[in-house]
This record gives structure tokens, sequence and C-alpha cells, in this order.
């Protein structure tokens, strides 16, 4: 690891002034660390914001949730009104890591913590997100865990986070402060795809610094759940999930927001196919037609292929789950 | 022998410093002024070296040296008999790059900080880069060699009803042990003490010495606790030498920890395996031929041979057999016995195709085995010192509920969830290491063992204060167990699950002489308290010695007092069986796996539920640790039968897997609740108490019974392990 | 030196001489922390991991490593009270925290009762993962865990044994969880 320089920042105003060129902020370190070990991530200073007072879960006015960018993960999973209002964010959180990463791991860092390509993590491989222009090794090379929605032909790497496909499916906003100022962006837009730019992974400009994330009020009725598919019982990330929030009426579907993880460059939405669902009956023969609009752009790579399959089954359980007995 | 201590399930005796980290591991050692080594490894698995620039890394912070095939000294090959070791090149040793890590350099610094840092910044470029050999078709480089055969088994397979004609696979294995491999070396200018990551510390310091060119009393080899190695660690790796001689020339003591990621790399993994079964029976079951012939993969310098038809010729009876093995290069670092090498991915294929064969038959798979019990090991033609398979196959059937079985697939449910029953036979050798002990009785009342062996969490630290506590009577509190020094008696290697059934003869021995020289200490001297008595009327008992007439004795401890001395001491040795020439008698462990899955095919996520497992290998010596043995061999095989492959990137040859997030191995969640049972019949042929040994066997046939419990459940037979998703999405 | 010796004594930072980044390093940090319930005031090179602090800096090796990237749980302290990974934060990012390492739980004359629970039920082989399993164990003690078996696995699954200690292990706890 480079040496680097280590600040505290112990307010956002402070987080701020310190932020500029090369420097990282650090909150639970899970993945900064992580990848400052491989080589992935060189700054020249680090931040900690750990410290700032925003590791709180509030209600706020229109009954909405705002979770701090430093809410740690197994505490946001464990709140009472994340427990009872948002039981597919408190699941997916649950999913992921272990005890003691969700112990670490924060709202925001989860926000932004990196693709598990393994050419992005090892510097001797080629990788167009790490170093733009190199080629890329997955291609062809080791891709069983990477996506195939989203992909192009310069990165194929899959987004790896459980929170993050839950918050698409409540339709999170995220909070962000910068030196121009603060700005909200709804979740849908915070991710880009990775197009001929794959190092630019989110619209977060440099220095800026996410403050919370918050989610509507949960819609009266609405139940939902989220689904892990891997390959270990625990402790490994999804080869594909499903995040899914929904009001069944009499057996009909009045509203769902479904959210992929695993197979997509990003926490993967598909409005047709949420759009397809709507005021159909909650029928497997309903699921298995979305399932394939979800899948019906799928590209596989070398190794992938099954995830198209493994990802409809993934989705229409998770359906079955929210619908049943509503 | 009054049996008090033996077949106790003892706690370990060395818990109290596990559980607290007191327990001293490799790298826990630190010495002052130590330095920190961090060895590079090539980013190419075929080519050379063109050019190696360190000038940046050693102007950074801290850097003390970078070594590299110009500096680091002399290191030799050990010569052939010197002992084992699987990479026989010594590190540095030319510019050629064989394999994918190959190491290439070595940055000490003051830190490992530090270290680290100049590493990532020391240039190496290379030349004559090739594509690498990494494919996964394996086909032999030379001709097979036939390690068994007898009859006619192309014959009797043409003429028989009945046949299975199949070949199964098993993937590259990492053993990743949760230690990592290190070496804490120091050098005096004369001594070199290394602190190993070792099974072996003889094996160790004879053939470190003669990598570094000294007398092997000029190597003292140090492992005091041990964080595992499933075989990985039997045998020196090239970051010992570069440890070793990194103290030589900079003569400070020198810390080495190979990363997890060059654990894949530069340590040894279970090669690849490719091995075509032919089975034939009549059709009544009985088997007319059994052919097995395996492949596997090999490093591009040293032999290696995995030897999958292990257990093959005595498993079962058949008349017309043929075993053979092959091998095959690759630009891949060498491979190494892990856990159960042979038998283990053996039984995989030749297990899978008995299944595969009861289902050609219509005949229940347990009812098959049975049939083609042998009377006599027809292999090496000589008799069984005692085998109870058919026991194993039969209680475990009892326990598991097998009569309940409906044979068709996919018709077990259970809660919603289909269910998938499978069996599989194991089987293990058992054999003796060469083993001396040294056993000391204080003057304090305690005993002291002494013996150059290791314990690496088999529980040989307790074992042996058992068998001392079993000789003398001397309460096993009171025995304190020396192991892990070259300095000691030299122990047996721990590996081939033969410790416990090795260091029996050579502890009881030495016990026995000790006990000898005490009771001739209680009768020597007018002072002594059975002066002028003859030492034959008298015996050790209880930790006293007593009249053999009878009546209270002294305890043996007042009798040293009494004759002012401080210890009495005795050595034993054990001699080898493993590797005889004409053994008399066919010496293995035996076993039934039988296993349920859980699959739901709407998420398509396959479980292991439960296993039963009944082990026939000989008296147990503590329970406690061998049934924790098992429970963990079952562990891992789940793990190689639903996850474990080392993957190899066929452009860059590299692991492309190389951590624990990427070669998944089972977590607690992925355990299945596991029923052991040991029978109980003492294999005196082995030694006189009888214990074989059981840090294997549990390994073998977990895969087989697996796959047999998947494709009931699903339909789907695998054979290329892993049994992932991806292979069962069409089920 | 042991390293309980060590950590009474050091209340200054007198690290041993090798663990101080020498003169030239440029950058260095100052934490002040306290390691089983002594108060410590180091200056680490910023790079230092808590998990390399604690091991070779302090001494207290007990805490181990595995992988060094959060994947095997071997290195599992308790900061302020929970569990965490101590290879994946820098010791730098500690400042005022209050560690818990294996070697503050118990001693071997004095065992915390989970230590005990794992030498009775024999929750290890190799014992190379278990000052992190039972770190985790006694955070998990404190934690919304369900009753059963397999809730104990499900919280315990970010500690590996490769000896595959597991069924003992979760037998351990709950018999600690079941004495209240
Ligand atoms: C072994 C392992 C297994 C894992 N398994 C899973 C899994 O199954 N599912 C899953 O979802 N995740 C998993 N994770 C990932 C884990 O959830 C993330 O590492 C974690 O959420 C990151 O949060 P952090 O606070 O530690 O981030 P940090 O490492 O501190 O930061 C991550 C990035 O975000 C930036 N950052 C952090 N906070 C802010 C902020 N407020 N504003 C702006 N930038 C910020 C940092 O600069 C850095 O670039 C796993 C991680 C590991 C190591
Ligand atoms: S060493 Fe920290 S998780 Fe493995
Ligand atoms: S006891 Fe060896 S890894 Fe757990």
């Amino acid at each position: 690891m480079n040496a680097f320089a280590f600040t505290r920042a112990d307010s956002v105003a402070g987080a701020l002034r310190a932020a500029g060129g090369d420097a990282k902020f650090v909150a639970g370190g899970t993945t900064l660390v992580d990848l400052m070990k491989l080589g992935v991530e060189n700054p020249t200073t680090v931040i900690d914001i750990s410290r700032m007072p925003l590791a709180g879960v509030s209600r706020m006015p229109d009954n909405g949730l705002q979770i701090g960018a430093l809410a740690r993960n197994a505490d946001v999973a464990h709140h009472p009104d994340v427990v009872n209002g948002y039981p597919v964010l408190s699941q997916a959180l649950l999913a992921g890591a272990s005890a003691q990463l969700r112990n670490m791991a924060t709202t925001g860092g989860n926000l932004l913590q990196r693709t598990r390509c393994v050419a992005f993590r090892d510097t001797a491989m080629a990788c167009n997100k790490r170093s733009p222009g190199s080629g890329c090794a997955a291609i062809g090379g080791f891709n069983r865990n990477l996506a195939i929605l989203g992909t192009s032909d310069r990165c194929i790497a899959s987004h790896p986070s459980d929170q993050n496909v839950a918050l698409t499916a409540l339709e999170a906003t995220v909070q962000i402060s910068g030196p121009k100022g603060e700005r909200s962006v709804p979740i849908g837009d915070f991710y880009l795809l990775p197009g001929d730019t794959p190092e630019r992974e989110t619209v977060l400009e440099p220095g800026e610094l996410v403050t919370s994330v918050t989610v509507p009020p949960p819609a009266p009725g609405a139940k939902s759940a989220y689904l892990k598919l891997r390959d270990r019982a625990s402790y490994e990330f999804a080869l594909a999930s499903a995040a899914v929030v929904a009001i069944v009426r009499g057996g009909t579907i009045e509203r769902v927001r479904i959210a992929m993880g695993g197979i997509g460059t990003k926490p993967w939405r598909n409005l047709e196919a949420e759009a397809a669902l709507h005021g159909k009956p909650a029928t497997a023969e309903q699921f298995a037609k979305a399932a394939q609009i979800v899948l019906s752009d799928a590209k596989p790579q070398s190794q992938n292929g099954f995830k198209v399959e493994l990802a409809k089954r993934c989705l229409i359980a998770a359906l079955t789950t929210v619908t049943q007995g509503a | 022998m009054a049996s008090s201590v033996l077949g106790q399930a003892l706690p370990r005796i060395d818990g109290p410093l596990k559980v607290s980290g007191s327990a001293e591991y490799t790298t826990d050692r630190i010495f002052e002024n130590m330095v920190y080594a961090v060895p590079i490894g090539s980013t190419i698995a075929n080519g050379r070296i063109a050019a190696l620039d360190a000038s940046q890394a050693r102007a950074m912070p801290g850097v003390i040296e970078v070594f590299h095939r110009g500096n680091v000294g002399e290191l030799y090959k050990a010569s052939p008999k010197a002992g084992m070791i699987d990479e026989t090149r010594p590190p540095l040793a030319d510019d050629v790059i064989r394999y994918y890590g190959q190491y290439v350099a070595l940055v000490v610094a003051e830190t490992f900080e530090q270290a680290t840092a100049a590493a990532s910044c020391v240039k190496v470029t290379y030349a004559g880069v090739d594509a690498p050999n990494v494919a996964l078709e394996l086909s032999a480089d030379d001709e097979p060699n036939e390690v068994d055969r007898r009859g006619d088994p192309a014959a009797a397979y043409e003429a028989s009803p009945v046949k299975v004609d199949q070949t199964y696979v098993t993937p590259a294995e990492t053993h990743n042990p949760i230690e990592l491999h290190a070496t804490v070396a120091t050098y005096d200018g004369e001594q070199f003490t290394l602190y190993e990551t070792t099974q072996s510390v003889f094996n160790h310091r004879n053939v470190m010495s003669e990598i570094l060119g000294v007398p092997r009393e000029n190597v003292r080899v140090i492992v005091k606790f041990l964080g595992s190695g499933f075989g990985g660690k039997l045998w020196p790796w090239p970051h010992d030498a570069l440890a070793a001689a990194a103290a030589r020339e900079l003569r400070r003591p020198v810390k080495l920890v190979v990363t997890r990621k060059q654990m894949f790399e530069t340590v040894g993994h279970r090669p690849r395996t490719q091995q075509r079964v032919r089975l034939s029976a009549d059709r009544d079951g009985t088997l007319t031929s059994l052919r097995h012939e395996s492949i596997n993969d090999a490093g591009m310098l040293d032999e290696y041979d995995e030897n999958c038809g292990e257990a093959t010729p005595y498993l079962y009876g058949t008349p017309n057999l043929l075993v053979t093995s092959a091998q095959t290069r690759r630009n891949i670092g060498p491979p190494t016995a892990m856990r159960g090498p042979g038998a283990v991915p053996g039984l995989f294929a030749t297990e899978s195709a008995y299944d595969e064969l009861a289902l050609a038959l219509d005949m229940d798979p347990v009812q098959l085995r049975l049939r083609n019990e042998p009377t006599r090991d027809q292999g090496l033609d000589i008799p069984f010192s005692s085998r109870h398979y058919v026991e194993c196959l039969t209680l475990g059937s009892e326990k598991f509920g097998w009569s309940e079985r409906s044979r068709a697939v996919g018709s077990m449910r259970k809660d919603g969830v289909i269910l998938g029953w499978g069996v599989s036979g194991c089987s293990w050798l058992a054999a003796r290491f060469d083993a001396e002990a040294r056993v000391e009785l204080l003057a304090d009342g305690s005993a002291r063992v002494a013996m150059g062996t290791q314990d690496i969490g088999t529980g040989t630290y307790t074992v042996l204060a058992q068998l001392v506590a079993e000789a003398t009577g001397i309460p096993h509190e009171r025995v304190v167990v020396e192991l892990g020094d070259s300095r000691l008696p030299p122990g047996p290697t721990s590996g081939g699950s033969m410790v416990t059934a090795s260091v029996i003869p050579a502890v009881l021995g030495a016990a026995r002489e000790a006990m000898k020289s005490a009771i001739e200490l209680a009768t020597s001297g007018p002072q002594a308290p059975f002066a002028g008595r003859d030492a034959g009327d008298l015996r050790f008992a209880g930790g006293r010695i007593v009249a053999r007439r009878g009546g209270k004795g002294v305890p043996f401890d007042a009798a040293l007092r009494k004759a002012s001395v401080s210890r009495v001491s005795g050595s034993g040795k054990g001699q080898r069986t493993f590797g005889q020439e004409h053994p008399k008698y066919s010496i293995h462990s035996y076993g039934a796996q039988f296993v349920e899955v859980a699959w739901q095919p709407e998420i398509a996520r396959l479980r292991v539920n439960r296993v039963v497992t009944v082990i026939d290998a000989g008296r147990m010596i503590n329970p406690r640790l061998a049934r924790n043995q098992v429970e963990g061999s079952v562990v891992m095989g789940v793990g190689m039968a639903l996850f474990e492959e080392t993957r190899y990137d066929p452009r860059s040859g590299a692991p492309v897997n190389s951590n624990l997030a990427d070669y998944v191995v089972a977590t607690h969640a992925d355990a299945p609740h596991i029923d052991v049972t040991f029978l109980d019949y003492p294999d005196t042929e082995l030694n006189e108490l009888g214990a074989r040994g059981v840090g294997e066997i549990g390994l073998a046939g977990i895969a087989s019974a697996i796959a047999a419990a998947v494709y009931h459940a699903t339909g789907v037979r695998v054979r290329t392990l892993p049994i992932e998703i991806e292979k069962l999405l069409s089920a | 030196m042991s390293s309980q010796a060590f950590v009474s004594e050091a209340v200054a930072p007198t690290a041993p001489a090798n663990a101080q980044p020498p003169a030239t390093a440029p950058k260095v940090v100052e934490v002040v922390f306290t390691v089983n319930g002594n108060r410590l005031a180091l200056v680490v090179d910023p790079r230092a991991t808590l998990l390399d602090t604690l091991r070779e800096t302090l001494g207290l090796t007990g805490t181990k490593k595995g992988c060094d990237h959060g994947q095997c749980g071997a290195c599992t302290v308790h900061v302020n009270g929970r569990r965490v990974n101590s290879c994946l934060s820098f010791a730098a990012m500690h400042d005022g925290d209050e560690v818990t390492t294996i070697e503050g739980l118990g001693t071997p004359e004095n065992l915390h009762p989970m230590q005990a629970a794992f030498v009775e039920h024999d929750g290890y082989q190799c014992g190379y993962c278990t000052p992190g399993q039972i770190m985790s164990a006694a955070a998990l003690l404190s934690e919304p865990c369900g009753p059963s078996n397999a809730d104990v696995a499900e919280s315990m699954s970010g500690n590996i044994c490769r000896c595959g200690a597991y069924q003992n292990i979760v037998a351990a706890i709950q018999s600690v969880r079941t004495q209240g």
C-alpha cells in the first residue's frame, strides 16, 4: 500500500474542506481498506469520516425514513422502523457480508462499494474500470459472477451490493453535500452504466459526500421481501437476487417495484416488467412473463449464461413470496 | 493395562491456551530487531525474467534489501534422499518462469507496511512469454503407470451383461488452512532457527539444511502450534528458503508470511484428476471387472502421482482389475498431497461409478456393495487385519433410516423440499512411521513426554498425555507434553492419519523404560524404599511402586526424592510399517457415508441436511477428538462436493479465484447435522492398542455420497466436481 | 516478553524499536485508544491496520490473520463492544475507541464462559480460527439472534473454520446462551 496522509473530519463541512484531489473518505473501511491493500485504490490522503454525526436513522415529516450515511448496516437492519416498514431492506442487509462486516459497513460506504470482479481487484489484470483503456480480462476470462445486464464491450462488472438493490426497489433518494452545495439524486439516477466510461460508476463528483439516504413512506398495504441466491448458504455475494415491494388486493397486483442484484452492472430495475404486472393477477404465469421481460436483454458471458435462468427463478420466487396470501 | 484414560473423551490439554490466544503459532513470534519480508510473484506463467528494477523500491523508507537471483546467496537443491519436497528447484535459481506467482524477488523492510509498499514498486519485465498450458482436459504425457492388474478385465467387461463406463473429474483444490504459511527465520552466523508452519519438523530440518548448505545440526525447526495444513504444510516450499536466506544475509530475524493469494500459487494444491472408470457386473450384482485409469496434473519440473487408485484393488472383490495412473505437465505451481491424497478423489470416481452401476442393475446401492465384499485383500492377496466394512454399511443404513428410501428420482419430499439420499463407502490406509519418544518421570510427581512430532489440530498433545497417563497411572493433567521441535527425539510427520498409530509403540516403550528405571532406583542404595529387594518383585502401578505380592507401596516421586534425583527417563522407538515391501496383513480403515440433501428447484438451491457416518478405524484413544476429525472432514467434503475449485485463467495461467471470497469453502451455515459412530474393533496388528487413525477417512466418500444424493433428488448425475448451481438448472 | 506484560506496562508510546515507523517516513498519525482496558498512545503508520498494530506493535498475537481481506473472520475483535474484522480498518481510525482482543476476554487461568465452553465442547481443532470464533461468539450474546442452531450458524458464518469444527462451536455457543 502506498503511503498516504491520514486526517479525521468530525463534521460535513470539515470533510468537504479536507476533500479534493485524490483524497478518499473512509467510513467503515471494508471496501476502501480492502482495495488499498490490493493497490486498486491509491489515495494520497484518507479522510476518516466515521465520527461525523451522520449515523442516525430517523422518521421524516412525511413518515419516510432518513438513514444517515454513517449508519452501520447492522444497525439499519435491526432498526424497528426498518424491520417493520421496510422488511426488504432489513433482509437485504442481513443477507450481505457477515455480522462483523455489517457492524463496520455504513450506508454510504455500501452505496459506493466497488465490484467484486477479479480482474478489477487484481492490478496484474487488464481492467478498463481500474485503468481505463487497458482492456477487460473478465470478458472471456473469469466472469461466472459478473453481469449479464447493462454490460458494454468495455466492462461486464456486476454491482455487488444487496442493500442498494433493496433501496432501488424502495425508490430511495441519495442526499449529497459538495463544494457546490447540496443535492438529492433518486437512486435510479445515481448509478451509471459502464458504456465507454466504466471508471465512472455514479453521478457523485469528486469531493462530494453522501450524507444520507431517504426512503419514501411505506405504501399502505405494501409487502416486501428480498431473495438472494448464491453457492454457499452465507457470507457470499449474490449470483442473483431480487427485491420486491408490492401491493396486492383481491389477488390483483396494484403496484409493484422490482429490483435485481448480482446480474446487472448496477442495481437492476425494469419499469417495463413492473408495468406488465400492474393490474394483473398475482399468478405464476404473470411472474414468468415479468421475469422474461427483465431478462430479455441479457447478454451472457462465457461462464455466466446460467444466470439468465437463475435470475428468472429468483424473481418468480420473490414475487411469489411477497404476493402469497395477499 | 488398566484402561482408565484410554478411550475417554477428555478435553484437549492445550485447550485453555488455544481459547485464550496464548497458543503460540509461527507468525506469533516477535523478536528484537526483526524485519519483514514480502515475496514478489511473477505475473506470467510461462517465460523468463528479462529485467528486474528494484531501484525505486530500495529508495523507499524502511527498505533494507531487495533479494533476487543475484544477491540471495547460495541455495541448493536437496539431494533426493534428504527428505520430501514437492518443488525441488530452489527459489530464484534461474530466470525461467514456469508458473504464475513463482517468486522472482523478496523485499525486506523494517515494517510490514514498508515491505508491502516497496514490493509493489519492484518492476519486473518478462521476455519470451508464451501462452501457459493450464488446459483442463488432461491426457497423459507418457505411458500410464500400471498400478495393479489381475485377470482379464477387458474380456470380462465385454462378456458382462451390465456395464458402466464413465469419466469423473475432480478439480484442483487449494488446502486453505486458515493459518497462512509462514516462516520466522533467525541465523546467528552458524545456527539457523526456523519457526515454520510445518507438519513435519524433522523432514523440514533435513531438507532445509541441504537447501541452505549446512549440516543438519545447524538447523533447528520449531512449530509449537500449527494452524492446520491438510497436507499443504507437509513439505518445505520456496518461501521457507527465501526467509532463511534473508536471515542469513541480514543477520536479523526475518518474518515472512505468505499471503492468501500466494497460497493459491506457491504452496501446492490437490491436482486436477480425470478418471475413467469401467465396471461390469452380472445381473445379480457380482462385479466381474473393474478398471480405474486416472491422470493428474503435475508441475513443469517435478513428478507428482496422485495415485487415485489407492483404494481400488482391495475395497471390493472382483477377479478382473486394472488400475493405472498417469501425469501431464502444466504451467501451474507443483501439486502436493491434500487430505486423503489419492483415495479421496479416487473414491469419488469409483464410488460414483458403483452408484451408477446400482442404477443400471436396478439394485439398492448398499446391497450392491454388500454383494461384493471380499474375504481378503485381492490386490495384495493377503488377509485383512481387521475389516468391518459390512457393519459400517448396515449400521449406517439403520441409523440413517435407509430402508425408507423411495428409489425414484425426486420422489421424496419434506416441508415442500425435495430430498435426495445417497450412500458411499470409504477407506483409508493405516500404517506407522518411525517414531522415537522420551518419557521422564519427575521428582515432583509429574511426567514429561518429548517427541518431535506436531499437533496440527488432531489432538496429538492430548493423545500423548493420555498414553503416558495410561502407562504410568500418573494423572494426565500431570503429564507435560513437549512437541514441535527438531531437537526432540525424531517423531512422525503429521500426515497420512498415521501419528497416533506411530506414537503408540514409542511412547509406551519410553514410559516402560522410565518406570523400570524408577523401580530400579527404588531398590538400590540403603536409603531406598525397597532397599535390597529384587526389582523383579516390584511393579509400577497407579503412579506408585508396589510389591507384586501386595502392599501399598510408595509413590514413585517419593522414591525419586529419596534418592535425590530430579528424574528418571526412558526412551522408546517404533518402526515404520508405511511402505513395507511384503506386509502380512492388509491394514486399512473403512467407513460408510449416508447423506441427505435438500433440493429446491424453484430457486435452484441445494443444501446438505444431514450426514450419518460410521467409521471402522480401530480403537479410539480419545473419541471426542476423533469425532471432531470426522465431523471436520465431512464439512470439508461438503466444500469439495459443492463449492471448491481453483480456477486458472487460460490466458495468464493465474489462479483467478485466489481468495476466500471467490474460492468458496463451507461456512457455519453450510454445515449439515453430522452423526458419527465409531465401531470399536482394535486392530492390534498395527500396534498393541489397536488404534488406526481418523484424520482423513471422513473426507473420503463424502463427495460421492453427495453426488449420489443429488442424482436421487434431481436426476442430474454430476461427474465433474464441484456440483455448482449451473449443473443443476436443467433439473 | 509476554503480550500481557507488555500491555500493562505500556501506558506510554513505548512500542518495540522496530514497530516505530522510521523518522524518514513522511506521514505518521497519533492514536490514543484503550486495548483490553489499558489506555495506549501510539504513533502509527497510517497504513497499519488495527490487526497488524495489535499483533506486531503491541504483541497481542492472539488475534489472527487468515486472509487480510475480511474474508475469514480470524481477525475478529471487539471495538466499543461490537465485533469487527480488524484487518479491514486502519489503527488510525480507532482514536478514542475501546478495543478488546481475545487476551482481554479471559486468560488460561481465568477463562471467559465462552472460552470455557469452547474447551468443553471441543469447538476447534487447530485453534487458529478460534480467537476470532470466540470473539464473534461473545459478541453474539448481546446481538439480536434467534434461538435455533441455524440462527447461530448464520450469525457465525463470518468466521470460517477450515478444520470444520462448526457443529461443536455452535454447541459451545448454545450452552453459554442457555446458561443465561
Ligand atoms: C468479504 C466481504 C464480503 C462482503 N459481502 C457482501 C455482500 O454479500 N453483500 C453486500 O452488499 N456487500 C458485501 N460486502 C461489501 C460491504 O457491504 C461493503 O464493503 C460496505 O458496505 C462498504 O461500506 P464501508 O462503510 O465499509 O465503506 P468504505 O470502505 O469506508 O468506503 C467505500 C467507498 O465509499 C466511499 N465513501 C464512504 N462513505 C462515503 C460517504 N458518506 N460519502 C462519499 N463517499 C463515501 C469511500 O471513499 C470508498 O470509496 C462484503 C465485503 C467484504 C469485505
Ligand atoms: S484476516 Fe480479517 S477477515 Fe481474514
Ligand atoms: S480450528 Fe482450525 S480453522 Fe478452525
